[in-house]
């Protein structure tokens, strides 16, 4: 068993422990604001008002149409010329540039973009029936919205938005690519690379850091999972598992 | 600034290296798209193999993406490469105490690969090939499982071998069914070519970092502050136009290849 603990491999799995919780963090942070603002813009694009309509249509078409590489660069940018003018007078500006800040709130702008591209689509797909139904059976437009709209959108989304979720969580490896690195605050890219610099150890570092992302896709899967047949709880045909789906369609 | 020297400053040395770096970007699309459905083809020839080693192989490869970043694979497949290389080359030139002592690598000075832009640059397109290939070989075997069975029946009645069959009618058969998979394919690569600086390639996103940057130093040009945010908005807008551009293209070429078909949506 010696040999297996002393290689570089398995030493390398505690060193990545810590920056993981970075990666992670970035994900955890962006989704509960990202998830209600796509909501907001899946619903502003299938709105009969024409500027909500439009607004949400062309947002969701910049922030899809655009590398989050970029969008990172942009951002951090415009935060920075805002700086001396605003962010300091209001004395913001150590959490405003602050990668921890920053970060998940370029991933939130980019998410929910793709988000609300699922969550329309699924909104177009709720039965039509179930809509007559309540609108026949006298129902408001808020009441057919939560009884019938909402958990059916939800319920059909849910197998993409976990993959939105996953390709999110992947994202937050551009993060200190683009961002300033604060002292030994490094995600799984950062430390791999520096681990890489010291010893030239690629293979082993970069695939320690893989696990990491594996694994933690993994967990995060088999939690939507848990949700996912809680959606369906009500059906009676026997609910197929998800399947984690490649990114082809973000 | 008033249009004229607003018009000399965009039209300035720097800025057309600027606007010819766009080439990189374009290179890497269009050669990592042809390796990717290269590899795509090979990736999905694997799924369906006969054999089950290979069909494992063909497997894992097109799944590895599901768990794991493609900017990971976009550092670890040019360096492993380039290790790779810079290994046999130790081999041949160093002394075997050099190869030994394995503190610093490469072993020797003489064993060093020393990469040129376009050297990286095709590295960044094999590797652009190999990870959006992934994508491409679950896009190519859905669209080979989507041939309809009576066409393939019909060349097997006809005694087509099964490599004709393979070849010359779900091969031939398949694509549009792929087309509108491969141009999500093509949607991502096309946003994945604006990694290419991590690179060390001078592509657009390295140049408006240069250009963006505060100068106070009047012989190098303008004095202005700090204009990155204006460089990037560019880049924002180029790349949405391109994305535009690009579904356009896919629109017309599924409507074309589509002719004739009743049931392709």
């Amino acid at each position: 068993m010696d040999w297996l603990l002393n290689s570089s491999f398995v030493q390398d799995i505690p060193v990545l422990a810590k920056p993981a919780l970075f990666n992670l963090y970035f994900a955890l942070a962006a989704i509960p604001i990202s998830f209600p603002f796509a909501l907001v813009l899946a619903l502003g694009k299938n709105s009969p008002n024409w500027l909500l309509s439009n607004f949400s249509r062309g947002y969701i078409y910049a922030f899809r149409g655009s590398p989050l590489f970029v969008q990172f660069f942009m951002f951090y940018s415009i935060a920075l010329s805002l700086n001396q003018a605003y962010l300091k007078p209001m004395g913001i500006d150590h959490i405003v540039l602050h990668p921890l800040f920053l970060g998940p709130f370029v991933l939130t702008l980019n998410s929910a973009a793709y988000a609300a591209e699922i969550f329309y689509g699924a909104l177009k797909n709720v039965p039509r029936g179930e809509i007559e139904a309540a609108k026949a059976v006298g129902m408001s437009g808020r009441q057919t919205f939560k009884a019938v709209t909402w958990p059916n959108m939800i319920r059909l989304a849910w197998p993409s938005y976990t993959n939105e979720v996953i390709f999110l969580f992947h994202a937050t490896a551009l993060v200190y690519f683009t961002l300033p690195v604060i002292n030994e605050q490094k995600d799984l890219m950062n430390k791999a690379g520096e681990l890489f610099e010291k010893d030239y150890a690629l293979f082993t570092h970069y695939s320690v850091a893989a696990l990491y992302f594996l694994i933690i896709s993994l967990v995060l899967f088999y939690i939507s999972n848990l949700i996912n047949r809680r959606l369906n709880r009500h059906r009676v045909q026997k609910v197929s598992k998800l399947k984690v789906r490649p990114n082809y369609v973000r | 600034m008033d249009w004229q020297s607003s018009i000399e400053y965009i039209t300035n040395g720097k800025h057309l290296a600027w606007y010819a770096s766009v080439r990189f970007t374009l290179i890497a699309a269009v050669l990592g798209a042809l390796f990717a459905v290269f590899f795509g083809l090979i990736g999905a020839g694997l799924k369906q193999s006969k054999w089950s080693g290979l069909r494992l192989i063909g497997t894992v490869y097109t799944n590895m993406l599901r768990g794991i970043p493609d900017v990971l694979f976009f550092l670890f497949l040019p360096l492993a490469f380039e290790q790779t290389v810079e290994y046999f080359l130790a081999q041949a030139s160093c002394t075997s105490a050099e190869l030994a002592d394995g503190s610093t690598w490469p072993p020797c000075a003489d064993a060093q690969w020393y990469l040129t832009t376009t050297e990286y640059l095709l590295m960044a397109c094999v590797t652009f090939g190999i990870v959006y290939g992934a994508f491409a070989a679950n896009v190519i075997h859905g669209a080979m499982q989507a041939v309809p069975k009576g066409q393939l029946e019909a060349a097997m009645a006809y005694g087509f071998s099964p490599k004709q069959i393979f070849w010359n009618i779900k091969v031939r058969q398949m694509w549009v069914y792929a087309l509108p998979g491969l141009s999500n394919v093509w949607m991502l690569l096309v946003k994945a070519t604006s990694l290419l600086s991590l690179l060390q390639i001078p592509d657009i996103v390295l140049w408006a970092e240069r250009l963006g940057a505060a100068n106070y130093v009047a012989f190098k040009g303008l004095i202005h502050d700090d204009w990155r945010w204006k460089y990037y908005l560019v880049l924002f807008v180029f790349y949405i136009i391109l994305a535009y551009v690009s579904e356009r293209f896919f629109n017309w070429l599924q409507s074309r290849a589509g002719r004739g078909m009743i049931e392709v949506r």
